[in-house]
């Protein structure tokens, strides 16, 4: 949208990030916007660093190692990597939420669904009770668990890999982020469960106006989700732009070569 | 899960019998030993051990020997005390209170210095986990009854006024009784503390790397938050149960502690025993006390058993 | 892709330097546990020599502190401490060693066979041991030392029998696991005896979590010898041993702490030796954690 100021800007990311044994170079040096109610995709093979980019939004780091961070990351006004830890908690959750890949490890198994999304809600919006507890049987509601209400004390044990996902999206926009971060979130499942996440990504974003950065490395996953594209190679964008443009006109080798990865089915309707 | 449950029960069932056995067969290797010892002397007539073999049943087949004990043994009776003529039983129910309020002690002890150690371990690393490591790795060579006796040389040289020794029942004096077993509960507590350190660090280590971990930094909950909900609730369970598996290590240490610190637990009861070559309360010893562990060790395994199939299912 | 491959490159190049830095830090925790076994087994092989008095010589110079004559001081009728400990060595590592050598055999033996043959016979001496394995080892110890008496070899047998259990599971779970694998079918299809299988397949897999449990085991039973011998349930005298002399130096310690501290720092330093042995033993031959 041009002449409104992007919800978020990137520029000049680097991050290297220090295990035990070696530092690597994972982010050198990429430049992005995000505006307010798009989609933008981040597509690249493993290693790439996609993921990384996408912690270092949040300023996560992962166990065991350091991440040292450069360059701009300016959210609504602030820039994300000059903000103290305690302002970055604030925002974590609240602001910008992140959506992870493997449901089956993201959920903590010791606590009921009510108490892993209420702790948030009490933390950022200061509901806590009754109230926590009809706002989580709506969410539950909203992502299309059946029978919230009655799962509510239920444990992540007790649903499947996809229903675990919903949960995960509602624990992500329970208090209504600007901008959801969805980090390969159909890459753990089962491939008839992942165009229904997809579309639920999809929906929420439409009806609450959110931001929303789709990573992955299945070009397929971003056809239809996104209005543009950024393709990663070795911690750098190779290529960007609009999805119909980078689809019908990719201009870098690697962005061709993950095109070809799709698989695809004779059909009428497809680019290409 | 009730197949299990019943399993494991009728299991630890037949390891006491088994148990049971092989305590009972230990003594009667030497039957002779047994009249004489029950005699309470070497010189004695032969019409006199006579009598003894029968009326101690010593003449009839091993089988229904310990048949006839295990009988008496179900219902409470233990015996007779070769030394002091008197039930085994009482005796051994005052010694075992004194064991267990003294295991109760170091065990709370261990677990408190050794979730301690090891979360500080886990969470603070570097110089912190570097101390905590070495002095487990060291501890670990020094065995609970050297531990003890370095104690009390220390108090005796540079504490010799306090009183380390004896022991002073709850219901006499509770501040004298907790006072009379810290020192030995801490020297059985040191050993077993260290492997809840290790155990400790490691699960807080596995946890802390874990995604739902990250998923709770991600909502921006605070660290204490995720610390108490998120890390300890999780690297807890396994640790608690290893402790629980540890009460075998415990009741083993007590008997030398016990012998160090003068307190008059089961460990002395069968230290003293052996000396005196009293039989029944060998045998009732080491039934009672294997007992003890079997059936610990075996209700932790199910209550293991319950927590690991609701988190891994 | 030229480029990818390079990628591909530098992980495996740091995972290589990955292996390396493992083997240099246990390669030192073997060296230092190596040369400190070989400390031990010198004092002790060669204590008659190192040995400055008779152990069993008393003289006048009782509960004397250190000196030039008496490294160590001497105990409270006058026998000179560090001898004692240098022989007092002997007995100990003797019952360890030997003990332990027969509960490794025995668990071989009976790992091998309930690992490999499985089913039935698995589950009956599997059982069977755990019968013992309920048992606290030290109370185990002591039942089975005061009812047999406290000679030598009763005492290494006790050690043995109460320590085979553990080595035949640490055996048998290497064993179940090789029993599935592919190659052991192909040698077998190919009509390998099943001796020599077992010879060239199976055992080399064991060796490595055999080489870490005996070097535990080791330790602990360092432990159980001395305590036992701390009871009174030791080797009679007048062989010194470690944990005897610990418990007679009780009555005078606060005269002669020596007394106290030689046996102590001995008994600690013969666990420490192959503790540090098994911890280097297991990450230089990369043994699973699952212990």
């Amino acid at each position: 949208m041009i002449g409104t100021a992007p919800l978020l800007s990137v520029s000049n990311l680097t991050a290297s990030v220090t295990t035990r044994r070696e530092t690597i170079q994972a982010v050198r040096g990429i430049f992005f916007d995000i505006g307010a109610n798009e989609a933008v995709g981040f597509v690249g093979e493993s290693g790439c660093g996609k993921s990384v980019t996408a912690k270092a939004l949040m300023r996560l780091s992962p166990e065991g190692a350091s991440v040292t961070l450069g360059g701009k990351v300016g959210f609504m006004g602030q820039d994300l990597l000059a903000r103290s830890e305690v302002e970055m908690r604030a925002l974590r959750g609240r602001r910008i939420a992140m959506v992870f890949q493997d449901p089956m490890t993201s959920l903590n198994p010791v606590m009921s669904i009510a108490a892993q999304m209420g702790d948030m809600l009490r933390h950022h919006l200061g509901l806590s009770g009754k109230a926590a507890r009809e706002r989580c049987a709506d969410l539950l509601d909203q992502v299309g668990i059946p029978d919230a209400a009655r799962r509510l004390d239920d444990h992540p044990h007790q649903f499947s890999g996809g229903m675990r996902q919903r949960v995960m999206i509602a624990m992500a926009i329970s208090c209504e982020p600007d901008l959801l971060i969805a980090d390969e979130p159909t890459t753990a499942l089962d491939v008839t469960v992942q165009a229904q996440i997809l579309r639920l990504l999809l929906r929420l974003k439409e009806e609450r106006g959110m931001a929303l950065m789709l990573i992955t490395h299945d070009f397929g996953v971003v056809a239809g989700m996104v209005d543009r594209v950024n393709v990663m190679y070795r911690g750098e964008i190779v290529e960007a732009g609009a999805i119909e443009t980078v689809f019908a006109a990719p201009r870098h080798g690697y962005t061709r070569a993950l095109l070809d990865a799709v698989p695809r089915l004779q059909s009428a309707g497809q680019t290409r | 899960m009730t197949r299990f449950v019943l399993g494991r029960l009728g299991w630890m069932l037949a390891i006491l019998l088994t148990v049971s056995f092989v305590a009972f067969m230990m003594m009667r290797a030497l039957p002779g030993d047994f009249a004489i010892a029950a005699a309470g002397s070497q010189s004695v007539a032969p019409e006199v051990l006579a009598a003894i073999r029968q009326e101690l049943g010593l003449d009839r087949p091993l089988m229904s020997q310990y048949l006839a004990w295990l009988g008496h043994a179900l219902v409470g009776d233990l015996g007779t005390s070769f030394v002091t003529r008197q039930p085994v039983r009482g005796e051994l129910l005052d010694r075992l209170t004194v064991t267990v309020q003294l295991t109760l002690i170091a065990a709370i002890i261990s677990m408190v210095m050794g979730v301690a150690t090891g979360l500080a371990a886990a969470r603070m690393r570097g110089a912190i986990d570097w101390i905590v490591r070495l002095y487990n790795g060291v501890m670990l060579a020094v065995p609970n009854y050297v531990v003890a006796t370095l104690i009390v040389l220390l108090f005796g040289l540079y504490f010799p006024q306090i009183s380390i020794f004896g022991y002073t029942p709850f219901l006499e004096d509770p501040l004298a009784n907790i006072g009379s077993l810290l020192l030995p509960a801490l020297a059985l507590a040191l050993a077993v503390s260290v492997t809840i350190s290790e155990n400790t660090r490691a699960a807080v280590l596995e946890v802390a790397s874990q995604d739902f971990v990250m998923v709770a930094r991600a909502k921006g909950l605070p660290p204490g938050t995720i610390l108490r909900d998120y890390l300890v609730r999780n690297a807890l369970t396994p640790v608690i149960t290893a402790t629980g598996l540890k009460v075998a290590a415990l009741l083993g240490g007590s008997i030398l502690v016990e012998t160090i610190f003068a307190i008059p637990g089961m460990g002395q009861y069968l230290f003293d025993s052996i000396n005196s070559r009293d039989y029944p309360v060998i045998q009732a010893i080491v039934l009672t006390a294997s007992a003890i562990v079997v059936v610990v060790n075996t209700m932790i395994d199910i209550a293991y058993a319950r927590v690991d199939a609701r988190v891994t299912l | 892709m030229k480029a990818v491959s390079q990628e591909s490159a530098e992980v495996t190049g740091s995972t290589a330097a990955k292996g390396s830095k493992r083997v240099t830090q246990g390669g030192v925790l073997l060296g230092i546990g190596l040369a400190m076994l070989a400390t031990m087994l010198i004092v002790t092989i060669f204590a008659p020599f190192i040995a400055p008095f008779d152990p069993s010589a008393t003289s006048p110079d009782s509960l004397a502190a250190a000196s030039a004559r008496h490294w160590l001081g001497t105990d409270s009728i006058g026998r000179d401490v560090l001898s004692r400990l240098i022989v007092g060595g002997r007995t100990t590592l003797l019952i360890t060693i030997t003990a332990v050598f027969i509960a490794l055999v025995g668990g071989l033996v009976l790992g091998l066979l309930s690992g490999y043959l499985g089913g039935f016979v698995d589950d009956a001496i599997m059982r069977v041991l755990d019968v013992v394995f309920a048992f606290p080892v030290l109370l185990l110890a002591i039942a089975v030392v005061a009812a047999l008496g406290p000679t030598v070899p009763n005492l290494i047998l006790t050690i043995a029998i109460v320590y085979t259990p553990a080595m035949a599971r640490v055996v048998r779970a290497p064993v179940l696991s090789v029993k599935q694998w592919d190659h052991v079918e192909a040698a077998r299809s190919i009509g390998m005896s099943e001796f020599r299988l077992v010879l060239r397949h199976i055992l080399p897999i064991v060796v490595s979590p055999i080489l870490v449990a005996t070097s535990l085991t080791l330790s602990q039973t360092i432990f159980t010898v001395t305590a036992l011998s701390f009871l009174g349930l030791g080797p009679p005298p007048p062989d010194p041993n470690w944990g005897g002399m610990l418990s007679e130096a009780r009555q005078f310690m606060e005269l002669a702490p020596l007394t106290v501290i030689g046996p102590a720092a001995a008994i600690v330093f013969a666990t420490l030796t192959f503790i540090v042995l098994a911890n280097g033993l297991r990450e230089v031959l990369d043994v699973g954690s699952s212990r």
